[in-house]
C-alpha cells in the first residue's frame, strides 16, 4: 500500500472514532427512549429509523420527525444529538481540510504521483536532474526536438517555473535532493525507457553523488555529467558510462586550439555548430602577453591553455563573491595596481572570468581605460544578463550554460559525432584539413545535419547486397548516390565507420561494407531522408549499382533469365 | 503500562465479545436475538476497525484484514435485517434470523482471529 493512504488513514483516526461514537450515542438513545404514534401506543424507534433520523439531523439537513411526531423526552434527546453530532462533523472536517493543507502529506502525494505517472511513461525520455540555466537551456532544446524528459531539481521555486514555462511536451518534474537514491528511482533511473541521466545540479559535489548514485542504480545507464574541477573530473572518469562536460575546459581548449592549429578547430566547430547555421568564422586571437583576471578552477584551465598555446600570461586573482560587490568595485586604485602589474599595458588580450557580471564588467572597462586596444574574453555568469555583457563589446563571449547546454545535447542526438569529434582533436596529422576538403567540396557552406546510416543485413533493401560473394562488394561509394538520379552524388560526407568495436575516421568511399556496420554522415538537410530509402527495398541499390531497375514480380524475373540465357 | 495498549485490547475483545453475545442461542429462535445487540457489535467492531488504521507492519495489516472482513459480514447482517423489516415490511422469520444469525458467526471467527492476534502479539512482547 502506499505512503500516503497510510498517513491520512493514522491521521483521520481520532476524528472517524469521535464521529463513530457520537453517531452511536445518539442512535442508540433515540431506540431506548419511547415514542407515540398517532393513536397514544407507545412506539419504539426501530435502529433503523434512528439511523436515517441522525444522519439527517447530524449533517443539519432535517427532513423532520418520521415516522411519527416525536414526543417531548424525544426532542430533549435530539437537542442533545444535534450539538453531539454537528460539533463531532466539524472536528471532523477541520481535521481533514488541515490535513489537504499539510504540506508533508502535498510532498509525499506529489512525489507518489510524480513516480506513478514516471512509471507509466511509454516513449523513451531523458532525465535531467538540475534545472539551472543550463538545464533550462539543455530542456528547450531537447523539447524542440520532441525529446520526452524527466526533471528533477532541489529548489522548489525554480521546480514551479517548469509549470510555467512553455514545452512541447511537458516534462514531469519533481521538486526533491536528485542525491537521496529513492528520488532517482522514483524519476525512473531503472525505468527501461529512460534513455540517459544528465546531471547539471549546482556543484561539482552534488554533480558528483548524483552521478554515482545513478550507475550504481543502473549499470547500463548512460550518464552525463557537468563538472567544473580536475579533481571532480577525475573522480568519475574511472567509471565507464559516465560521460563528462567540462565547460571550462571545452572553453579553455578552443581558445588553445585556435592559437595553435586555427584550422582544426575551425572544422570542429563547423561540425558542431546548429544544423542549418552559418559555418563559424575563426577567432584569429592575438598571440602575445595575456591577462587572466578570475579565480577558481576557470582561471586555471586558461592559463593552462595559454601557456600550452605557448603565449605569456600572468593571473590577477579576484574574488568578488569574499571582497562583496560593492567592495570589490570600490576597490578601484588597488585592482588597477595588479593589473598593472600583471602587464596590462603591453597585453595583447585579457580573459575576466569571475561569477559576477557587473564586476566582470568593471574589469573590462577598466583595462580599456588603461590599454584600448586590448582582445576581451569576457564570462557572462548569467544567462540574464545578455544585454548588459552586450554593451561591453567584448570580443569574444563565454556563456557556460551555452557550452553545458550545446554539449549535452550533441553527446544525446549524435554520440556518433562526439567520438569523430575526439578523433579531430587528438589528431596529429592532416584529418582536419581533409574533413575540411571534403565538406567543401560536397556540402555546402552551413553547418551540416548529421545521421547514423545502420548498414544491417536485416533491412530489406541490403540483404542482397550484403550477402556473401557479391560482386562488387558493396561500398560506402554506392551509398552516396543519388538513388533518384544516378550517378549523381548526394550532398554528403562519411565521417566515422563503426564496426563492431573499431572506429575508422573518415572511411575512403571504397571501403567495403559488412552487415553491422554504422556509418555517420554529415550532409545537407533531407540527402538523410534519400539514403534512407536504400534500406527500405532492393531495386535503388540495384539501381545505382547496375543502373539497371530490377524486375520485381515472379514472372519478368523469369522473362529476364530466359533473355539471358 | 501503556494507555493506548489498554484501549486497544479493550476494544478488540469488546468487539469479540459483543459479536458472540449476539450469536449465541438457537440459530432460528428470532427471541434471543436482539437487535441492539447486533447494533452494539457493529458500532463497537466500527470503532476496532478505525483504530487499527494505519500501522504498517504485518501484523497490523492483518489485524486490519480481519477487522474488514467482521466489519463486512456484521453489515451484511444488518442489511438483512433492514430489508426484512424496513424495506419489505414483514415480521422477522426463523429464516431469516438464521441467515442474520450465519453472517454474524462468520464475523465472530473473524474477531476471533483478531483475538489471537492479540495475544500472540503481546506473547512475543519479552518486556
Amino acid at each position: 500500500m502506499n505512503e500516503v493512504l497510510f498517513v491520512i488513514l493514522r491521521r483521520l483516526r481520532r476524528p472517524l472514532i469521535v464521529l463513530i461514537i457520537a453517531y452511536a450515542i445518539s442512535v442508540w438513545g433515540l431506540v431506548l427512549i419511547p415514542g407515540m404514534d398517532k393513536d397514544g401506543n407507545v412506539v419504539h424507534l426501530g435502529f433503523f429509523h434512528a439511523l436515517y433520523f441522525i444522519s439527517y439531523t447530524a449533517t443539519t439537513i432535517g427532513f423532520g420527525e418520521i415516522p411519527f411526531e416525536f414526543t417531548d423526552p424525544q426532542r430533549v434527546w435530539t437537542i442533545v444529538c444535534i450539538y453531539l453530532c454537528v460539533v463531532s462533523w466539524a472536528y471532523a472536517l477541520g481535521s481533514i481540510f488541515h490535513l489537504s493543507q499539510d504540506q508533508t502529506l502535498r510532498d509525499a502525494a506529489a512525489r507518489r504521483r510524480f513516480a506513478l505517472r514516471v512509471a507509466a511513461m511509454q516513449e523513451p525520455f531523458v532525465l535531467i536532474v538540475g534545472y539551472g540555466q543550463s538545464g533550462i537551456m539543455l530542456a528547450r532544446m531537447l523539447d524542440r526536438m520532441g525529446q520526452r524528459m524527466v526533471i528533477v531539481e532541489t529548489r522548489g521555486e525554480r521546480a514551479a517555473r517548469i509549470e510555467i514555462e512553455e514545452f512541447q511536451y511537458p516534462p514531469l518534474f519533481l521538486a526533491a535532493d536528485g542525491r537521496s537514491p529513492d528520488v532517482l528511482v522514483d524519476a525512473g533511473v531503472t525505468h527501461r525507457k529512460c534513455m540517459a541521466m544528465v546531471a547539471l545540479a549546482g556543484n561539482d559535489d552534488t554533480n558528483q553523488s548524483v552521478a554515482i548514485g545513478g550507475t550504481v542504480l543502473n549499470p547500463s545507464l548512460r550518464i552525463i555529467a557537468r563538472v567544473h574541477t580536475p579533481i571532480a573530473q577525475a573522480n568519475l572518469e574511472s567509471f565507464r558510462n559516465i560521460e563528462l562536460i567540462n565547460p571550462f575546459q571545452t572553453f579553455a581548449n578552443n581558445i588553445k586550439l585556435d592559437m595553435g592549429s586555427p584550422e582544426r578547430l575551425r572544422v570542429i566547430e563547423w561540425l558542431s555548430g546548429l544544423p542549418g547555421g552559418m559555418r563559424p568564422e575563426p577567432l584569429n586571437l592575438p598571440k602575445g602577453h595575456w591577462v587572466v583576471c578570475g579565480t577558481g578552477s576557470f582561471s586555471q584551465y586558461f592559463q593552462d591553455a595559454l601557456e600550452s598555446a605557448g603565449v605569456t600570461c600572468s593571473a590577477v586573482h579576484v574574488d568578488p563573491q569574499k571582497q562583496g560587490e560593492s567592495a570589490a568595485i570600490q576597490h578601484h586604485g588597488g585592482a588597477t595596481r595588479d593589473m598593472i602589474a600583471a602587464g596590462i599595458e603591453r597585453a595583447v588580450g585579457l580573459v575576466v572570468c569571475t561569477e559576477n557580471d557587473s564586476f566582470n564588467l568593471a574589469t573590462v572597462t577598466r583595462a580599456r581605460s588603461i590599454n584600448p586596444a586590448i582582445y576581451v574574453v569576457i564570462r557572462q555568469a548569467n544567462a540574464a544578463n545578455a544585454s548588459l555583457i552586450d554593451a561591453s563589446m567584448a570580443n569574444l563571449r563565454f556563456v557556460k550554460a551555452e557550452v553545458v547546454s550545446h554539449k549535452a545535447r550533441q553527446l544525446l542526438t549524435s554520440p556518433l559525432l562526439i567520438r569523430f569529434l575526439k578523433y579531430l582533436d587528438e589528431d596529429s596529422g592532416d584529418m582536419a584539413r581533409k574533413t575540411g576538403t571534403l565538406l567543401e567540396q560536397h556540402v555546402a557552406d552551413k553547418v551540416p545535419f548529421m545521421w547514423v546510416f545502420d548498414c544491417f543485413a536485416s533491412y530489406a533493401g541490403l540483404r542482397e547486397a550484403l550477402a556473401p560473394g557479391v560482386d562488387p562488394p558493396l561500398s560506402i561509394g554506392d551509398l552516396l548516390i543519388n538513388p533518384e538520379q544516378p550517378p549523381e552524388r548526394i550532398s554528403a560526407v562519411p565521417l566515422l565507420l563503426l564496426r563492431k568495436k573499431k572506429e575508422i575516421p573518415l572511411p575512403p568511399e571504397d571501403t567495403q561494407l559488412m552487415s553491422g556496420d554504422r556509418i555517420l554522415f554529415a550532409g545537407q538537410r533531407g540527402e538523410g531522408e534519400l539514403q534512407k530509402r536504400f534500406l527500405l527495398e532492393p531495386s535503388p541499390l540495384t539501381y545505382v549499382r547496375t543502373g539497371m531497375e530490377p524486375p520485381r514480380s515472379w514472372l519478368f524475373r523469369r522473362l529476364l533469365q530466359r533473355g539471358r540465357s | 503500562m501503556n494507555l493506548e495498549k489498554v484501549i486497544f485490547g479493550f476494544f478488540v475483545i469488546l468487539a469479540c465479545t459483543l459479536n458472540f453475545g449476539f450469536f449465541i442461542g438457537e440459530i432460528d429462535n428470532v427471541k434471543v436475538h436482539d437487535a441492539g445487540h447486533l447494533f452494539a457489535a457493529v458500532v463497537v467492531n466500527l470503532i476496532a476497525l478505525v483504530m487499527k488504521f494505519g500501522d504498517r507492519t504485518h501484523i497490523g495489516a492483518t489485524h486490519l484484514a480481519t477487522s474488514m472482513v467482521a466489519m463486512l459480514q456484521l453489515l451484511a447482517a444488518s442489511f438483512v435485517w433492514m430489508w426484512q423489516v424496513n424495506i419489505n415490511h414483514l415480521v422477522m422469520n426463523g429464516e431469516t434470523m438464521s441467515t442474520i444469525v450465519s453472517l454474524s458467526g462468520g464475523a465472530l471467527v473473524a474477531n476471533l482471529i483478531s483475538v489471537i492476534l492479540l495475544i500472540s502479539e503481546t506473547l512475543r512482547q519479552t518486556r
